[in-house]
């Protein structure tokens, strides 16, 4: 299910709240295969920033590119339709139902369903229904969740319902990912297993991935390059290392970064 | 048409009718700012005060003023007991306590029924403190505004300036605005959240005491309907105006609505389409509004309805089977037994079943639109008139099974036109856009039998042909006759059962899930390439069609009907049946419309036994059984289950997800 990997390219994109500037001009680009980790201080822009890639959020200027396509002017869902997949952060996904059911729903993002050819379970519906059944059967044994299958989504922990939104990922095979803090509200153990995983789910997917991140070790380790944004603007990219020790980035969210460096170095050997 | 012309009596007029809108869209508004609960028994709150008025003055003789003091603390013992009802409900979803007031709304007119309340002479007039009125104009265009209109004049003035003072001298006005915003951290900041949320009510149900005092010598002693569906819309679309948080610009709205309503319909001269206009004022009134009343009242969009979540066997494979067996068994049963009793029962119970099974579609039908895919609709009988105006004018002509697809296309388009606003306005205000269709349907639209442009000559026949009286006959289907009540129990069961096949079709193969996924996470769902606005429209479009077969049937079993058949009130009692038998829930929906049809009539139809049961119904199920009796059904299939299980069968233990995918 490997999709070819997109180019993103974020141009000058701005957003402003009342007077307030959300995002004040933020450009960078988001090379084919990497993994590039958007971090910053609370309120410094991220999830505004995947909301208007998302197509959650209309930029007062600026240009969001898939490859060669402009997508200001596209809904959620036909983003979605070019392999712009996105996770949230609250990881909500649909509560009341099972998770059977809400992986399905990530293939009927892809494939429509017939009104009249399902109501009257004519072949090609029956068919086409089998074979999202056989999907999300072969999707969920390989995360381990078939057990869940039938169990609805309110009754998981964060953990787990993580791992169902990894799996309606996959289903909605995408060329570029956005991640909204996957460790967040999970306990430190689950977030520690988060690095291998994310990694499997890169290649298998073969997706470029926009990762926003709190936990910097985690980031470090994971990404190929890494963007800091303070204020709605970027203050520091390039490759991790350096980013690390640039001053800029390291008064924008590093802080004292000595103890950062420290703990960021352990986890990236592991 | 005469030209367009502003007499001063018509001006006066509206202020009178502007006024009682005007203190009613107070009251909505200081509701919905404490508890972000659009308030159907607002007006039903002061009513109870407003007929024991009459009793007190005419039946025993008290002077006027100590009984008026009297009824106002009433009216405020009232208010202080429905908030102490309605809180056990403040953190569930609104759209569910907004239903929960309708059903407040249903037992507190029982109330008025009560022979210590009622008047025993209902000819007489209700009582006045003084009976001088005035006249303005003279000969023909003479109108003469009683005493009732004066005494609206003066006090209604008064007790808006009253709530003025108090909101602007006292600190109750902002305790009241912090704990709408977050009731937790207005607690925290040292708001005494209970008590400034029971004067809330105190002050509305004194508000609806005044204004329904005003409103009753007007309508003489029948005034048990005195704050009907379009008084409250009128008064609805007045608070909305003032974007349901600004008092004076509600009342000003209300007193605006009332002059404008009273200069239309002197230039108008046409009910229906001053009906029209006001169905478009309120729109228009939405649309405008929507934007303001989104921001900040995040919450009350998540519409989920956490029902049925649990009582669910998540057991090994062996009992999973069982469970579905014997769920399958149970409809089985059921569907016989219903297949069987039009055979035992007389023609008169054999009428009943029929009923119950058409009731039934059109729950099911909701189902489909609000348990579903989360849209609240409170003008379904909207849907299920267009189906009866199909019926009635083609049923003589064409095939039985023809009339009823083209009923439910034509109803499915409807639907979609109704859906249009769920794009743009969410919750409660689609619920009050879908409320006004339901009246447009009945005021306007089933009394015209034909529209004509008067600039353009153009006819357009969309009424009952004949609305003071509809007689349908009864056709054949397939060859057999349905006159008898029995063969027509049958044809409905028919009908039934079907609509049953196909609606667990729509949702076990594929179409439904998408409605439940965008009801319970619309961004998430887009996000997920889901397109948002294509599968809310398809849910008023499926929900629609069932509503119009079910209006074919409707019209087929009365046979004799009129426009009043299809009222806004029918719409909330079909919403009852829902609720009662667990939101979401498709035998439920079923379940409900054997409760509130076929127990009211085991105790001999009428509207206070038809009250009893959904009012108090509504208001036992939604706070002490969310999840009606679809969740008791559900319990007893598992009771059933665990009997009929061998007991070695046991339940897997939940493991660590994140351990079994990374190892």
């Amino acid at each position: 299910m490997t999709g070819r990997a997109a180019r993103l390219v974020i141009d000058d994109v701005r957003v402003s709240f009342g007077g307030v500037r959300a995002l004040d001009g933020v450009s960078f680009a988001v090379e084919p295969g990497q993994i590039v980790g958007l971090i910053g201080p609370n309120g410094s822009g991220k999830t505004t920033l995947l909301d208007v890639v998302s197509g959650q959020l209309r930029p007062s200027s600026g240009r969001i590119v898939l490859d060669d396509e402009d997508l200001v002017d596209y809904l959620p869902a036909d983003r979605s339709a070019t392999g712009l997949v996105r996770s949230f952060q609250d990881c909500r996904l649909y509560p009341e139902l099972s998770v059977e059911e809400t992986v399905m729903v990530a293939f009927d993002g892809r494939r429509r369903t017939g009104v009249l050819s399902t109501t009257l379970r004519l072949p090609g519906a029956r068919r086409a229904e089998a074979e999202k059944r056989d999907k999300v059967d072969g999707l969920l044994s390989s995360l381990g969740l078939t057990r869940f299958r039938r169990h609805q989504v309110a009754e998981l922990s964060t953990g787990t319902r993580r791992v169902v939104d990894l799996a309606c990922i996959l289903a909605a095979e995408p060329r570029l990912l956005l991640l909204d803090e996957p460790t967040a509200g999970i306990a430190q153990r689950e977030a520690e297993a988060f690095g291998p995983l994310l990694r499997r789910l890169h290649a298998v997917t073969g997706a470029t991935i926009l990762l926003v991140e709190h936990d910097v070790p985690l980031t470090v380790a994971l990404c190929d390059r890494l963007v800091v944004m303070e204020a709605g603007r970027v203050v520091s990219a390039g490759p991790p290392q350096d980013v690390l020790e640039d001053p800029a980035a390291i008064a924008a969210y590093l802080g004292a970064s000595h103890e950062a460096l420290a703990r960021s170095g352990a986890a990236a050997t592991t | 048409m005469v030209a367009f012309s502003i007499p001063a009596w018509t001006v006066v007029a509206g202020l009178v009718n502007g006024l009682g809108y005007g203190l009613l869209a107070l009251g909505l508004v200081l509701i919905y700012r404490s508890n972000r609960v659009l308030n159907f028994a607002h007006g039903q709150l002061g009513v109870t005060s407003a007929v024991l008025l009459s009793k007190l003055v005419v039946d025993l003789g008290i002077n006027y003023w100590p009984a008026l003091v009297f009824v106002l603390i009433v009216a405020a013992v009232i208010g202080a007991g429905t908030e102490l009802i309605l809180r056990r409900l403040f953190d569930r979803p609104r759209l569910l306590v907004m239903v929960a007031t309708i059903g407040l709304s249903q037992v507190l007119f029982l109330l008025t029924l009560a022979p210590f309340i009622r008047p025993k002479t209902a000819a007489s007039a209700y009582p006045l403190p003084f009976h001088s009125g005035f006249t303005i104009g003279n000969g023909l265009a003479a109108h003469h505004f009683t005493g009732a209109d004066v005494l609206t004049l003066i006090v209604a003035p008064l007790a808006a300036l009253a709530l003025a003072v108090f909101f602007a001298r006292s600190p109750h006005g902002l305790a009241m605005r912090a704990m709408a915003e977050n009731a937790d951290s207005a607690r925290l900041a040292g708001v005494w959240v209970r008590r400034t949320s029971t004067l809330a009510w105190v002050i509305a149900a004194l508000l609806s005491a005044v204004t329904a005092i005003l409103a009753a010598p007007a309508k003489g002693n029948g005034f048990v309907e005195v704050l009907g569906p379009d008084l409250l819309l009128r008064a609805l679309a007045a608070a909305l105006i003032g974007a349901m948080t600004s008092l004076p610009i509600a009342f000003a709205a209300g007193i605006g609505i009332g002059v404008f309503e009273q200069v239309m319909a002197w230039n108008v001269h046409s009910d229906p389409a001053l009906q029209t206009i006001m169905f478009a004022v309120l729109i228009a009134a939405l649309l405008v509004r929507v934007r303001g009343l989104r921001t900040g009242a995040r919450d009350e969009e998540r519409s989920s309805w956490r029902f049925g979540v649990a009582g669910r066997m998540a057991g090994a494979g062996g009992v999973e089977a069982l469970r579905r067996q014997v769920g399958w068994a149970g409809v089985a049963l059921a569907i016989g037994a219903a297949a069987v009793l039009p055979a035992l029962v007389s023609q008169g119970r054999a009428f009943l079943l029929s009923r119950i099974f058409v009731f039934a579609v059109i729950a099911v039908s909701i189902t489909v639109l609000t348990g579903w895919a989360g849209q609240l609709s409170l003008g379904h009988f909207g849907l299920v008139a267009v189906g009866a105006i199909v019926a009635s004018r083609l049923a003589p002509h064409w095939p039985l099974p023809l009339v009823l697809m083209v009923a439910g296309l034509m109803s499915a388009a409807v639907a979609i036109l109704v859906g249009l606003p769920a794009l743009r306005i969410k919750g409660l205000y689609l619920a009050v856009s879908t409320l006004a269709f339901a009246l447009l349907m009945q005021t306007a639209v089933l009394n015209t039998p034909c529209w004509k442009s008067p600039l353009f000559g153009f006819h357009a026949c969309t009424g009952l042909p004949d609305p003071a009286s509809q007689y349908i006959a009864r056709p054949s289907i397939f060859g057999i006759s349905l006159v008898s009540e029995r063969a027509f129990a049958w044809f409905a069961l028919a009908v039934l059962v079907v609509v049953l096949g196909i609606v667990r079709v729509w949702r076990d193969h594929g179409l439904a899930r998408a409605f439940v996924a965008v009801r319970e996470n619309e961004i998430g769902a887009a996000a997920m390439g889901i397109r948002v606005a294509r599968t809310k429209l398809l849910a008023f479009a499926l929900s629609g069609f069932l509503a119009g077969v079910a209006g074919v049937c409707f019209a087929l079993v009365t046979q004799r009907f009129k426009a009043d058949a299809f009222s806004a009130s029918q719409s909330i009692l079909v919403v009852s049946m829902v609720i009662i038998g667990g939101l979401g829930s498709v035998q439920g929906a079923v379940l409900g419309a054997v409760y509130l049809i076929g127990l009211p009539a085991a105790f001999g139809s009428g509207v206070t036994t038809q009250f009893a049961t959904s009012g108090i119904g509504l208001l036992v199920f939604i706070l002490y059984l969310p999840g009606g009796l679809a969740a008791v059904l559900t319990k007893l299939g598992d009771a059933v289950t665990g009997f009929l299980a061998s007991p070695s069968e046991d339940v897997l233990p939940a493991a660590d997800i994140v351990e079994v995918v990374t190892s």
